[in-house]
């Protein structure tokens, strides 16, 4: 009864349950040292728990740049409805709205593909205020805290998204 | 995807995820190339609009200038080609005819009729609906010089799909399509082709002609088809104007 449980157990990772080769020194499935020593054991695990612990403030960044996003919709939309309700710009108003539309469609869809959701979103915004500059270039001064701020926060997540293992 | 290890060479029977004789994980992009790769993308993205207002400042100092035109036009395409020279080789093979058949180049003259004339009534009408002002008319701009079609035809017909495919569903394409699917490049790809044209309206038509633009690339990898589409478009367009401006 002894013999057969060693074999199986010597054909099976210890940390996932996939089948392995014998000749095999990983496991083809999660990387499990089968072969190594309990320091290489150790030290798999604690790359494991790093691993997890990156994705996880990776996911943070991620999900505040998504918030940034959106941010920067409403804004758009708000500063429309005021140009609008100002000296009644029915072109501004349009312009606004698609734009901010934009916004809102990338922040939803960083949910599934993050990195080049918020990549397009920070080319978006860029190029916003590239325009922006173009027709005054006071704008470009104009809250340039919180310009460095939302491009600060959208790059961050755009280097999170891309350093998960996740395919993005 | 290759079967074998990066890292040590050993050959897999089977796609893995980690290589049974070195533990290295297979497959997946290192994090430093794949920040290298968008790191590429932000700062190609980044020249191209710095460089847009370079030349709108060019032009504010010198309205009706031929030589500041050829420059600028030199400018843009060695912008392009310096970012392309960065990873020339996969380039180099988007030129080759190998993909291309009679059946496709037909097609490739038939769109561009299509789009043209639609895209050209469209934003008539849509510039009608909102008063939005006139559309700059492609071949007046021109009218300063001594052959105006002439140069006409090789600032908006000629030159731009050359670059700009390049630049595209080139140099940009490539890039994306290391970091992430090639369905998302090509919308990623359509996406900042249209960003690029400054305009929320032709974002409407650019968007959509950019992802039939990017299918065509991924799909024969090559980019004579998208710049047949792209210059006859162009040329359709400013043919248009040429005739409105005389009739006029």
């Amino acid at each position: 009864m002894e013999a057969p449980k060693i074999i199986t157990s010597a054909l099976e990772c210890n940390n996932c349950d996939s089948v392995i080769r014998e000749e095999d020194s990983f496991c083809e499935e999660c990387g499990y040292p089968i072969k190594g020593t309990e320091q290489d054991v150790a030290k798999f695990y604690a790359k494991r728990v790093m691993n997890k612990r990156k994705n996880n403030n990776a996911a943070e960044k991620i999900k505040s740049a998504r918030n940034t996003l959106y941010v920067i919709a409403g804004i758009v939309l708000v500063f429309g409805l005021f140009l609008y309700f100002q000296d009644s710009d029915v072109g501004a108003l349009l312009i606004n709205v698609i734009v901010g539309f934009i916004y809102v469609i990338l922040g939803s869809w960083s949910n599934r593909k993050p990195l080049v959701a918020l990549l397009l979103g920070l080319l978006l915004y860029l190029t916003v205020i590239v325009i922006s500059a173009i027709a005054d270039p006071l704008t470009l001064v104009a809250g340039i805290i919180w310009k460095v701020l939302i491009i600060v926060f959208l790059a961050k997540g755009i280097y999170s998204a891309s350093s998960i293992t996740k395919s993005a | 995807m290759e079967l074998s290890c990066k890292h040590c060479h050993a050959a897999f029977e089977t796609e893995v995820k980690f290589c049974s004789q070195c533990g290295t994980a297979v497959g997946k992009m290192t994090t430093t190339t794949k920040i290298k790769n968008v790191n590429t993308i932000i700062g190609f993205y980044i020249a191209m609009l710095v460089f847009i207002v370079l030349v709108y400042y060019v032009e504010l100092t010198f309205p009706f200038n031929l030589e500041a035109d050829i420059l600028v036009e030199i400018g843009f395409a060695c912008i392009v080609v310096g970012f392309a020279s960065l990873n020339l080789k996969p380039l180099l093979k988007l030129y080759s005819f190998d993909n291309v058949n009679l059946k496709l180049i037909g097609f490739s003259i038939i769109t561009p009729i299509i789009t043209s004339f639609f895209v050209y009534f469209f934003i008539e009408f849509v510039n009608y609906l909102f008063s939005a002002g006139d559309v700059a008319n492609y071949y007046e701009s021109y009218l300063y010089l001594d052959h105006p079609l002439f140069w006409a035809i090789l600032f908006t017909a000629i030159t731009p799909p050359i670059i700009e495919e390049l630049a595209f569903r080139g140099v940009l394409f490539n890039q994306l399509k290391q970091v992430t699917t090639d369905k998302l490049t090509i919308v990623a790809t359509a996406f900042l082709f249209a960003l690029i044209h400054f305009s929320v309206l032709s974002f409407l038509w650019i968007f959509p002609f950019g992802l039939l633009l990017g299918y065509l690339r991924s799909r024969y990898n090559t980019l004579w088809l998208g710049m047949i589409i792209h210059f006859l478009h162009n040329l359709i367009v400013l043919m248009l104007d040429y005739y409105n401006f005389y009739s006029f």
